[in-house]
């Protein structure tokens, strides 16, 4: 195995089936198995090169490790794996109701400032988006098992949406945690 | 087959023994160096047996600087000449740094780049020749102990430090003749002096409350595993604030007297030694006379000190809040490490176990834990524990990226991303005929440009004329273990390359490394000659040893008789050259093995990996039943 070999499939590199659903006790115990033979402070006394060697392979785990362990980015990875591009994927179509929700939701984010208990309805809020993301990943797990790209890669799109959603009220909460 | 011989016994530059590893916790107020001794961290203390080296250094004197308690003795006399909390001043710009200096009495000058100087009746001196001065000393303390030169250092860091305090850090080191194993976050040290007795699974907060700085970090441990999993802080707020918010108080008090430089040094002295003091009494009286010019005496309650301080602990609480969220976790906290002596004061520990809902460890003293875990992390990586049961993943406390259009921050890689880590991002010309690129690389969470940290200008030149948009720059960053950032571009199309290790912004340049390196040398009336033969023959001792056990263990399975007979030819050259004086044979010949054996090293790590895939499926079994 050389890094080439390890750059073609993050699953492989961690011995997982390449599907969505992921253990990630496994993945959490063959990363820090990787780490501990890889890891530059394990060639701490060797050669310049070996060092250089050690960087690489140690960073490139932990990219997949990365990749791997969040839901988006793995969604994201297994259309790249089945051979979708970014582009192919930015390009799905997205119904017109889910536009108008995340477009009701953004309202709600963008006006919060104002309110009088800002913290709670916050919370509520980002509950509803979690809640919407979890089913959004059924719905792709449910596609791609199925081999229904299309419908896989839209639901990866949803996901995208929200998550820039739920990214926007982390920033509200942490200025709200910084007034 | 004929074994090589590489030394005779007492022949070889380091006898085969255990390495003189140590950890150095260059603080802002006070510094340590630790080794670990029989398997367990100790801390050095010098002749007269203190531990703790006032991180102060006073130039008064145009010969050697005064390090420590005695520049201490005189920071009331030279205000100016005697240097203070210098780590404050670290890989910073003079603009940042004028507030620090106002309070300080400093007299400042603006260097290369617009890094701060300080001017002193020895001239002037930048941060990171003033913290190799305390470094110097604690490397001569450690020599003096433990018998011969150290064989390498780990120095501790904030973990909420940028690359160009980091980078200063690094180079104050080299400047003071010490070999740099790795830079090493702060809270991270503490967590591993912890570690090793305590639970070996759990999840632990650190919280490091500094002279000068702020550090909280959520680590998990895992058989031996250290995992950042977040980490966050404040690097303008410390101990000594805490200090300056009751000497405000005690000037407010005594209406506000107009003070000569070194008596408000003298002020908050006495400020910091009544804080002390509260942590086990709930009423003290400071003595003022020779501070202020009204003398007397002034009473303050530990409930007074506590109004004054609460507004900076709540400040620590909320970065706790932050670091916390970023951590994501499931569970809660199961220990807190208390770092820094600052956490002895009641109302920081008490504050600090009602916000994690947990009891602060306090069993390590609070200013040495730091150096022990340096130590520990030091002595693994000299080698010195081969079981390797030590791991530590830490993270980038602030995220990295670049200048795009307009002004705004394009984030490539995010705070609190496990280093090291490699991140590629093209990027295309937006001229006809465009054949340069700038790059401007910024540290920081903030949208726009001018709010973050400026780390380097960088410019790829020789892009072949094309129409706009048709070139395509591929720029990897890389962040390698200490934190240090290392960017390369490459125009795919050409193959056109460039790269920088960052460092013009901020921070010296090599050649200047170089020649501070020299003067420093022939200052302390070192040999250049000698030390440069040192160094070059522990470098082509390192890497004959560690190809001679290579050889030993995979000799055999990796190599061809052929590749095996060339590597130990240029072995056996070496070591001839070592008989010798030349310094530039040695240099040349070393970079000439380190070549041939480039296959050789490769081939061991792809077979470590293979090892590592195979030795995997226990131990995720183990892990899977102890769940």
């Amino acid at each position: 195995m050389s890094l080439a070999d390890f750059q073609s499939n993050y699953f492989q590199l961690f011995d997982l089936p390449v599907d969505f659903a992921v253990d990630l006790a496994q993945l959490g115990a063959r990363y820090r198995q990787l780490q501990k033979e890889l890891h530059p402070d394990r060639y701490a006394g060797a050669s310049a090169h070996e060092q250089r060697l050690a960087v690489q392979y140690s960073a490139l785990i932990n990219e997949a490790y990365t990749t791997l362990r969040k839901p988006l980015s793995r969604v994201l990875y297994l259309l790249e794996l089945s051979g979708m591009t970014s582009k192919d994927i930015a390009e799905q179509h997205i119904d017109g109701g889910f536009l108008i929700m995340q477009m009701e939701l953004r309202e709600k984010l963008e006006s919060m400032e104002g309110l009088i208990d800002p913290e709670t309805v916050l919370e509520h809020l980002v509950t509803e988006i979690s809640e919407d993301i979890m089913a959004l990943q059924k719905q792709f797990s449910r596609a791609y098992a199925a081999g229904e790209m299309s419908a896989a890669a839209s639901a990866c799109v949803k996901m995208q949406y929200l998550d820039k959603l739920l990214q926007e009220a982390e920033q509200i909460e942490s200025r709200l945690i910084d007034r | 087959m004929a074994l090589l011989h590489i030394a005779e016994p007492g022949q070889s530059p380091l006898p085969h023994q255990v390495k003189r590893a140590i950890g150095i916790d260059l603080g802002t107020t006070n510094s340590l160096v630790a080794t670990v001794r029989g398997g367990r961290p100790i801390v050095l203390p010098d002749e007269s047996g203190e531990v703790m080296l006032p991180s102060v250094v006073n130039y008064t004197n145009a010969g050697a600087p005064l390090v420590g308690l005695r520049a201490l003795a005189l920071a009331a006399q030279h205000p100016a000449d005697t240097l203070m909390s210098v780590k404050r001043f670290m890989g910073r710009g003079s603009k940042d740094a004028s507030n620090d200096a106002r309070r300080s009495h400093y007299r400042l000058a603006e260097g290369e780049e617009g890094l701060v100087r300080f001017v002193t009746s020895s001239g002037e001196l930048s941060p990171v020749e003033v913290s190799a001065d305390i470094l110097r000393v604690l490397r001569q303390r450690a020599l003096a102990t433990l018998g011969g030169e150290v064989d390498g250092a780990v120095i501790t860091v904030p973990a909420y430090f940028d690359e160009a305090q980091r980078q200063a850090t690094k180079d104050a080191a080299t400047l003071a003749g010490l070999r740099v194993l790795r830079l090493m976050n702060e809270p991270t040290a503490a967590a591993v002096a912890y570690g090793l007795d305590n639970a070996e699974k759990g999840v632990i907060a650190v919280y490091d409350l500094g002279g000068g700085t702020f550090d909280i970090s959520i680590l998990r441990l895992h058989k031996g595993v250290f995992e950042v999993l977040a980490t966050g802080g404040d690097t303008a707020l410390g101990g000594d604030d805490l200090d300056a918010s009751l000497a405000d108080w005690v000037l407010q008090q005594c209406g506000a007297p107009a003070l000569v430089a070194g008596q408000y040094r003298q002020l908050q002295a006495a400020a910091r030694a009544a804080k002390e003091r509260l942590s086990d009494e709930l009423a003290v009286d400071i003595d003022l006379t020779g501070v202020l010019p009204s003398g007397g005496s002034i009473h303050v309650t530990r409930e007074t000190f506590e109004r004054l301080i609460l507004p900076l602990v709540k400040r620590t609480l909320r970065s706790c809040r932050r670091c916390l969220r970023d951590a994501q976790l499931q569970t809660g906290i199961d220990n807190i490490v208390m770092v820094g002596g600052s956490t002895r004061v009641p109302l920081v520990r008490e504050a600090v176990a009602d916000f994690f809902q947990c009891l602060p460890l306090i069993d390590i003293d609070p200013d040495q834990v730091v150096a022990l875990g340096a130590a520990i992390q030091a002595d693994m990586l000299v080698g010195n524990r081969p079981e390797g049961d030590l791991l530590l993943l830490d993270v980038i406390p602030l995220s990295l990226g670049i200048e795009t259009m307009g002004g705004l921050v394009e984030k490539i890689v995010p705070r609190n991303t496990t280093i090291p880590v490699s991140r590629a991002q093209e990027f295309t010309t937006y001229k006809d005929g465009q054949t340069a690129l700038a790059l401007h690389i910024v540290q920081g969470e903030r949208e726009m440009v001018s709010d973050c940290r400026s780390l380097a200008h960088f410019e790829l030149r020789g892009i072949p004329p094309m129409v706009a948009g048709a070139a395509r720059i591929r720029v990897t960053f890389q962040v390698d273990a200490d934190g240090l950032l290392n960017v390369a571009a490459r125009e795919e199309i050409t193959g056109s390359q460039s790269s920088i290790t960052v460092k013009p912004s901020f921070g010296l340049s090599d050649d200047q490394i170089t020649s501070m390196l020299q003067a420093s040398f022939s200052h302390a009336a070192e040999d250049k000659l000698a030390r440069q033969l040192a160094e070059q023959r522990l470098a082509a001792w390192q890497l004959l040893e560690g190809l001679k056990s290579a050889l030993a263990t995979d000799g055999d399975a990796l190599l061809s008789a052929g590749e095996r007979e060339e590597i130990v030819a240029q072995m056996t050259a070496l070591q001839a050259l070592l008989e010798g004086v030349d310094a530039d044979a040695i240099r040349r010949q070393t970079e000439r093995l380190g070549r041939q054996s480039e296959a050789f090293a490769t081939r061991r790590m792809d077979r470590s990996i293979r090892d590592a895939l195979a030795g995997v499926s226990l131990d995720a079994l183990d892990d899977k039943v102890s769940q």
